[in-house]
């Protein structure tokens, strides 16, 4: 068998690596654009404010490949998938396979700004290229302007507020990470990062467009007239499912890459396509969207790898669960927790700068989100994935959920290390 | 793979697991100086939870699937091919936690980076094990020998 994926990152790499397990001797061929092995992107921005060295980014180690029979080819962007001939294209070389996937991630989305595309001074923050543009870029005189409050966005500007002379983050929604948060905490997280990082927000505003000296952004406008000096703009609206080469290819795309949720298997039998490019079933609601976060992709990467090699692994069931800290304030999120409606309700518990966000659907946890509270989240994660009914614990889960909130039988089975399998 | 069990009946609630896991990873290694002295504290990483009616002190489970490997972002948290230990390469960890959201038995802390029972890989002896007044922590092959 040969096998092709597309794309190095979370979902990429666990699809090789499953393959690999189901399969011992099939050819495995990764192709990445990029010029660097398998790494970390979420470490970029622990990279840009020194936390990381670059060798400390990369997923495996470099042996690893060889002793495993993956094969990475850095450098090289497949251009076309001709699904007659079974073949992919870079330049003018073509590579055939049997079982293909398409892990492509996502690209940036840049709404419409004046004079701002092609200056050399206004980047995205994706990347580790990106990021080292940036560092040659950022010193302490740098006055820092950073476009999208989200998870890019502040990680960015969390990255450059120590480095840089100011930063300023312009943000279109009324609070910052409003993917993770709700509107109650994102007001406290908000002003922790001011006070903390000295960022200043400026919300429910755009940039209208930027004022430059030759190729160089000088200072940005945003729609109600205030100007900001600007050395340095990061573009970090938002990401768009990377679906150009399956779109070319004729598969099935509606915002991302369509597949069967449980085989992650295209509307082509022999290409799967899995993680941020790829639309999830969200198994809370059961919304159909992106579900742009690691553990998914990894999960969808193992399950596509899994049935492209012949095996049996499904997905049964995804839902977003996302870790993340500034400054030190610990914010971790999952499931539904900007959910609306009669059918949830929610219970807050508040202790000093701690704040817990608990979301119910009847009597099941459907969602939290936990700031400087996050001890043994993972107990809540299980109970919204195994959809627990609430009656049957045997303690309250508003306090550090912990083995005592279930009965002996269960506490038991916990032990043995058998609640998933 | 063989692990580390507690068994509620025979747990007093003491914390001496406790008090030795934070020796067996601290840098002075000496039970004193460890557990009052040495900055930073080192930390435990197995938990007693419960009252002194009923106890336990639970550590990872060392899965044969761990949810804390697949989520880890920057691959980081590992399981050993060879001895199946979970275990986190203190270097890689950015201390994101997103291993602690996914652990479903909660057994990882937050620290500088995650925090958890690598079974004393780097020592001679299992220090929970070896220092647990009542025996109410054995290492076995399989969960089924507790009584």
């Amino acid at each position: 068998m040969k096998y092709i994926i597309i794309g190095a990152s979370a979902a990429g790499l666990a699809c090789a690596e499953q393959i690999r397990k189901e399969d011992k001797d099939g050819t495995i061929t990764v192709f990445t654009k990029e010029n660097y092995l398998p790494y970390s992107r979420p470490s970029i921005s622990y990279y840009l404010k020194g936390a990381v060295k670059e060798s400390g980014m990369y997923l495996r180690k470099n042996s690893f490949y060889k002793t495993n029979g993956i094969e990475i080819i850095t450098g090289v962007e497949i251009e076309s998938i001709d699904r007659q001939a079974k073949t992919v294209k870079a330049g003018r070389k073509k590579y055939s396979y049997d079982k293909l996937c398409i892990c492509t991630g996502s690209k940036p989305f840049i709404p419409p700004m004046k004079n701002v595309s092609c200056k050399s001074n206004a980047m995205n923050f994706l990347d580790l290229e990106s990021v080292k543009k940036i560092k040659t870029k950022a010193d302490k005189n740098t006055r820092a302007v950073v476009i999208g409050a989200g998870l890019i966005g502040m990680k960015a500007a969390e990255g450059l507020s120590k480095i840089c002379k100011s930063v300023d983050v312009v943000e279109l929604a009324p609070r910052v990470l409003p993917s993770i948060l709700d509107e109650k905490s994102a007001v406290s997280v908000k002003k922790y990062l001011e006070t903390q990082g000295h960022i200043k927000f400026h919300l429910e505003r755009t940039v209208a467009q930027a004022k430059s000296s030759s190729d160089r952004i000088t200072s940005v406008i945003l729609d109600s007239a205030e100007e900001l000096a600007c050395d340095l703009l990061i573009l970090a609206v938002g990401v768009r499912p990377e679906t150009a080469l399956a779109e070319k290819a004729g598969l099935e795309v509606n915002r991302g890459i369509i597949t069967d949720p449980g085989t992650m298997q295209t509307s082509d039998e022999n290409i799967y396509s899995a993680g941020d490019c790829t639309v999830s079933e969200d198994m809370l609601d059961g919304s159909r969207r992106v579900i742009a976060l690691w553990p998914n992709a990894v999960n969808q990467g193992i399950a596509a790898g899994s049935q492209m090699a012949g095996g049996s692994i499904r997905i049964d069931g995804s839902y977003s669960v996302n870790a993340i800290d500034f400054y030190g304030l610990r914010i971790c999120t999952c499931g539904l927790i900007n959910a609306k409606g009669g059918a949830y309700s929610d219970r807050i518990i508040r202790n000093g700068d701690s704040y817990k966000r608990l979301i119910f659907e009847g009597g099941r946890l459907v969602g939290y989100v936990l700031i400087n509270s996050s001890e043994n989240a993972g107990i809540y994660t299980s109970l919204i994935e195994r959809r627990v009914d609430l009656q049957e614990l045997t303690g309250d889960i508003s306090a550090v959920p912990q083995p005592f909130i279930f009965d002996k039988t269960e506490r038991d089975k916990r032990m043995k290390g058998a609640i998933d399998s | 793979m063989k692990r580390i069990y507690a068994i509620e009946e025979l747990c007093l609630n003491c914390r001496l697991c406790e008090v030795h896991c934070k020796t067996a990873h601290s840098v002075s290694k000496d039970i004193i100086r460890a557990n009052k002295y040495e900055e930073p504290a080192p930390a435990s990483r197995v938990t007693v939870y419960g009252d002194n009616m009923r106890s336990l002190a639970l550590n990872c489970r060392h899965c044969d699937d761990p949810k804390c490997v697949k989520a880890c972002i920057t691959g980081a948290m590992t399981k050993d091919a060879k001895t199946g230990i979970v275990y986190v390469d203190e270097d890689k960890c950015i201390g994101c936690m997103t291993c602690l959201a996914v652990c479903p038995y909660g057994c990882i802390k937050e620290g500088k980076t995650a925090v958890k029972c690598d079974l004393c890989r780097n020592e001679a002896e299992l220090a929970c094990v070896k220092n647990c007044p009542n025996h109410a922590l054995i290492y076995t092959d399989s969960g089924d020998d507790i009584k």
